[in-house]
């Protein structure tokens, strides 16, 4: 196992090398220092860190499709909040709904017991319209603290950038070096095992939704600064771009086995595509393809490597397309 | 084995990189001795900014500049996809961006940053905050397009004897609600409304009858159909219906063709902002209440924009100019540009079913 | 599988009170919602998503889901608008749309039945590109589309009022509660969700019944984008983006469980009602639409709950009898 991972984050990092690599040849401007860090590694931050706790999510079998939802939102009452009381009061409002729009999810998954699918499918719509309502479908505008995390510059890097390293290593420890980690692999590969083996199954799935929640929050601030506004549709499709980084590193969809390695070279893939389409003013719809084609390209390879694992195992299917719920 | 692969591989990645950066500088001298404009829509494809992407075409073409011409889908007109495309332009160093800004004020600090890198920034069609662009290109001054939108729906209300005397409701059919051109016309309107010429039209409810469904087709549709339901000649009901962007006028003519029992089109009326084509079967029929259309030449409007981006770009216009000259099929043009860097393109047009025949785009 | 169906009995019951509740309010407060013409219109929209609801709710009963659906939508649209240009009729852009639904659909099942891939990543990344390959194929929109195109939406009205659309909306909706109830392939469907496995060692065919449920899902797709296609003179690259939302909360209100195996047509056309006329209702009782989006979310959230809490109560009066639902 430990093998097969190694050398799948290997492929994934080889296929980052040839995207890098191609893209440089066609357009040189790619690889100025400027280019990469404003443009290539500053756009994805948001997306990145997100995928952090999705990844963990994923894991335990579970999904979060309210994410950009909730991120605007966060946005949009902290904003608000911040015009209205001043920048205390935005920052601690913009935390504060994050942790509730976690908490509602994580309560209503694991206590009222519906699915994610559905619980955050609902909860997406709730909290779009929240936005849409609350601001008529106007803009909500940055303010200080926000257009700070979106605009600074530490040590020659936006300061996202940093914020973003440092997430993704302690999200790395907890995933594969704590109790912690070691439980949410066992909640996804059999819920009520992990239950009767003594691990709380409810509270580990709130906090993990609750973490999301705060995370988005985070991202919130970077995302308001960056783009100096929000309006409540600015986070359609950013959980599907976050599910297909999450996806693309490797983490099953259904659950139980993942690496948060694997979520972080895929989100420099895309982070590359991404920007190397821009710069070779390929036009920018066209960037929804491609990294259509690489999931599909990146699951098509999963699907034949776990087949072929499993035969050379002798096991039945392993990789059954089983509902997620 | 394979970790000395990953780490050679790694190596000569960072090799490239730094090889790449030196390199780079003098092939970026090279390349800007070719002009580069890019010009970024509120949204790609559909009548009107297609319109002014083949004006734009033809006065690069004329003036042997490149121009980059990207936006975002319909449904996607927002802000943040404004800003991801021009941040890519920007730090690839095109040498102007001229824009027509989905939020005026929320892209002020991109364009900002454009201008800090030395890239002359223009907008079109909408405005951004002032401080943001050095000019504005627009089609017509916001009172001009507003009282022409007015003028057309009074007419028709006049006609079919609504005044003074008896009040109309009107509403208003917007789009995104954060278009700066959008939303100067509806202030302009709600200005009109106040004084007496128009103190009969009235706006009886402002959320429910300034409607702004966003710029998805399928939401425009179902918004419009909506509104056609409302319409009629009672006084709870809608009397004329004024829409502000060019996806909402064709959806009106379109829904109440549409619609199952069509509210009596002696009693009501519609218009808008559209190119002649998109609504030339609706004005000519005359069972359906949208009878005039408001616009100017997009094709003008995309010509201007690229023509006044390339004199900044070359140095023939400065800063702060009164007015601009160029040339556009062999005549030559000039326009003025007032005080706060708004360069008119003119009046707006009026078309109803006795000229709309004589436009074609 | 008895007690299954008692189960949604209710579920529909409770919709069905629901839904009258919210008829007579609305009769009460919101004057002119009763106006034939934003019936109409109501039942316009209520045509195309009932349509897509049902194949949708074949696909979730077998345990898959389709998030492509509005994606799908939008490449319909687009195909039709091309033939649509060169003056095709009626009859020619709905085979079109069908035969386009049911390939596209079909290279969905590929990836999920040939190549295991789960059906919500599968679909996940055709949605991408569908959407994307659209925008290079066109840009923006085809426009300036003529009279015979858009005939469904302008022109064909039974009795001069009621929407043809609504007409192949009833006519869909009774084959597909007939073939439901009555069909052998829909047994499969049910068995194929509550257990691939059993299914399997029953001797079903699971890839087969899977691939089909999506090929008859998207003919209905097809038909779907032709009623969102034809509304209007211009057709874009994203008529349909978003839809596949309202599709899966439309089934999901209905009461049928993503998990697969349990849920029925009839609660998802009373669920496609519910949604289809949130946004013209709140516009009669005066309140921005705005706030459609906000109050589809909070009656999916709030009827999923209910029946999740109802379940609960079952569950410790009758111990031992969980039932299949979502977990």
């Amino acid at each position: 196992m430990k093998k097969f991972k190694f050398s799948f984050n290997l492929v994934l990092l080889l296929i980052w090398a040839a995207i890098f690599v191609a893209i440089a040849a066609m357009a040189p401007t790619f690889l100025k220092p400027d280019y990469i860090i404003n443009t290539m590694l500053r756009n994805i931050v948001e997306i990145g860190m997100v995928a952090l706790p999705m990844t963990l999510i994923i894991i335990t079998g579970g999904m979060d499709l309210s994410v950009g939802s909730m991120m605007i939102l966060c946005a949009v009452f902290g904003g608000s909040a911040a015009a209205a009381w001043g920048t205390g009061a935005g920052v601690a409002v913009t935390i504060l709904v994050g942790l509730a729009c976690g908490l509602i999810n994580g309560l209503i998954i694991a206590k009222a017991k519906i699915s994610e699918m559905v619980t955050t499918l609902a909860t997406m719509y709730l909290f779009m319209g929240l936005s849409r309502g609350y601001t008529e479908a106007g803009s909500v505008y940055a303010y200080n603290f926000a257009s700070w995390m979106g605009n600074t510059e530490v040590l020659g890097l936006p300061i996202q950038i940093w914020i973003y390293a440092v997430l993704a290593v302690v999200f790395v420890l907890l995933l594969h070096h704590t109790a912690f980690g070691r439980k949410l692999f066992a909640i996804g590969l059999n819920s009520s095992a992990a239950k009767y083996s003594g691990v709380n199954v409810e509270k580990i799935k709130i906090t993990l939704y609750v973490l999301c929640g705060l995370i988005c929050a985070l991202a919130s601030f970077i995302y308001l600064g960056r783009f100096s506004s929000v309006k409540y549709d600015s986070g359609t499709n950013f959980n599907l771009k976050v599910i297909t980084v999450v996806v693309l590193g490797g983490t099953s969809i259904v659950g139980g086995s993942g690496d948060m390695k694997g979520t972080l070279v895929a989100t420099l893939i895309i982070a590359t595509l991404n920007s190397g389409l821009t710069v070779l003013n390929i036009p920018i719809a066209t960037q929804t393809v491609v990294q259509g084609t690489v999931l599909l390209i990146a699951l098509v390879a999963f699907a034949i490597m776990n087949q072929a694992k499993s035969r050379r195992r002798g096991a039945p299917k392993s990789a059954e397309p089983k509902s997620v719920s | 084995m394979k970790k000395l692969i990953a780490v050679l591989l790694v190596i000569t990645m960072m090799a490239c990189l730094f090889a790449g950066c030196q390199k780079n500088e003098p092939a970026a001298a090279e390349k800007s001795d070719g002009v580069t404009i890019a010009m970024l829509p509120k949204f790609k494809g559909e009548n009107y900014f297609d319109a002014c992407k083949v004006g734009a075409e033809a006065a690069a073409e004329a003036l042997g500049v490149t121009l980059l011409y990207d936006g975002p889908s319909q449904d996607q007109a927002t802000n943040q996809m404004q800003v991801d495309i021009l941040e890519g332009w920007i730090n690839q160093g095109v040498d102007a961006i001229v824009v027509s800004p989905n939020d005026g004020t929320a892209i002020a600090a991109t364009l900002k940053k454009a201008a800090e890198k030395g890239i002359k920034v223009l907008t079109f069609d909408a405005d951004a905050q002032e401080d943001a662009r050095s000019y504005y290109c627009q089609s017509v001054a916001a009172d001009g397009a507003a009282k022409g939108l007015l003028d057309a729906a009074k007419q028709d209300l006049l006609a079919k004897g609504y005044g003074p005397d008896k009040t109309a409701n009107i509403a208003l059919v917007g789009s995104s609600g954060t278009d700066a051109n959008q939303n100067a016309w509806i202030e302009a309107i709600k200005g009109y409304l106040t004084t007496d010429d128009y103190s009969w039209m009235v706006i009886a409810n402002e959320s429910t009858d300034i409607i702004h469904p966003g710029t998805d087709e399928t939401k425009v549709n179902e918004a419009c159909a909506t509104l056609i339901g409302r319409m009629g000649g009672g006084a709870d009901q809608i009397q004329a219906a004024i829409a502000l962007s060019s996806m909402s006028t064709p959806a009106l003519g379109a829904q109440y063709e549409a619609a199952a029992s069509k509210p009596d089109a002696s009693v009501i009326t519609m218009t808008g902002l559209a190119t002649p084509n998109a609504i030339k079967d609706y004005i000519k029929d005359e069972t359906n209440p949208l009878n005039t259309g408001v616009l100017w030449s997009c094709f003008d409007l995309g010509y201007m924009s690229v023509a006044v981006a390339n004199q900044m770009v070359t140095g023939e216009l400065a800063e702060g100019a009164s007015s601009v000259t160029y040339t556009q099929e062999g005549k030559e043009l000039t326009k003025e540009i007032n005080e706060q860097g708004y360069c008119c393109l003119g009046a707006a047009l009026v078309f109803d079913a006795t000229n709309v025949d004589n436009y074609n785009y | 599988m008895k007690h299954d169906r008692k189960k949604n009995l209710t579920t529909e019951f409770y919709l069905l009170v629901f839904l009258a509740v919210v008829l007579v309010f609305l009769g009460v407060f919101a004057k002119g919602f009763y106006s034939i013409n934003n019936i109409m219109s109501i039942l316009n929209v209520y045509s195309y998503v009932l349509i897509s609801a049902i194949g949708m709710n074949m696909i979730i009963l077998t345990g898959n889901i389709d998030v492509s659906t509005g994606a799908l939508i939008s490449v319909v649209c687009l195909v039709i608008a091309a033939i649509g240009k060169l003056g095709a009729t009626f009859p020619v852009l709905l085979i079109t749309a069908m035969v386009v639904g049911m390939l596209l659909s079909a290279f969905n099942a590929f990836f999920i039945t040939k190549l295991k891939i789960p059906a919500i990543v599968a679909t996940l990344a055709t949605t991408q590109i569908f959407q994307g390959s659209l925008t290079l194929a066109v840009e923006g929109s085809i426009y300036d589309l003529p009279a015979t195109y858009t005939w469904l939406a302008f022109k064909a009205k039974v009795f001069g009022i009621i929407p043809f659309s609504f007409v192949m909306c009833v006519i869909i909706t009774v084959i597909a509660l007939l073939f439901m109830k009555y069909s052998r392939f829909s047994k499969k469907i049910y068995a194929v969700g509550n257990s691939t496995e059993s299914a399997r060692l029953t001797g079903i065919n699971v890839n087969r019944t899977v691939f089909l449920t999506y090929v008859i899902a998207g003919a209905l797709f097809g038909v779907s984008g032709v009623i969102v296609g034809t509304a209007g003179q211009r057709v874009t690259t994203t008529m349909g983006s978003g839809l596949e939302m309202t599709f899966i909360a439309a089934v999901v209100l209905g009461g049928t469980s993503t998990a697969g195996g349990s849920g029925r047509i009839l609660g998802t056309v009373i669920g496609a009602l519910i949604l289809a006329s949130i946004s013209s209702a709140i516009t009669y009782l005066g309140i921005s639409t705005n706030w459609a989006d906000f109050i589809k979310g909070a009656i999916i959230l709030i009827s999923v709950l209910v029946s999740a809490l109802r379940t609960v109560k079952r569950k410790r009066s009758i111990p031992g009898k969980a039932g299949v639902q979502a977990s």
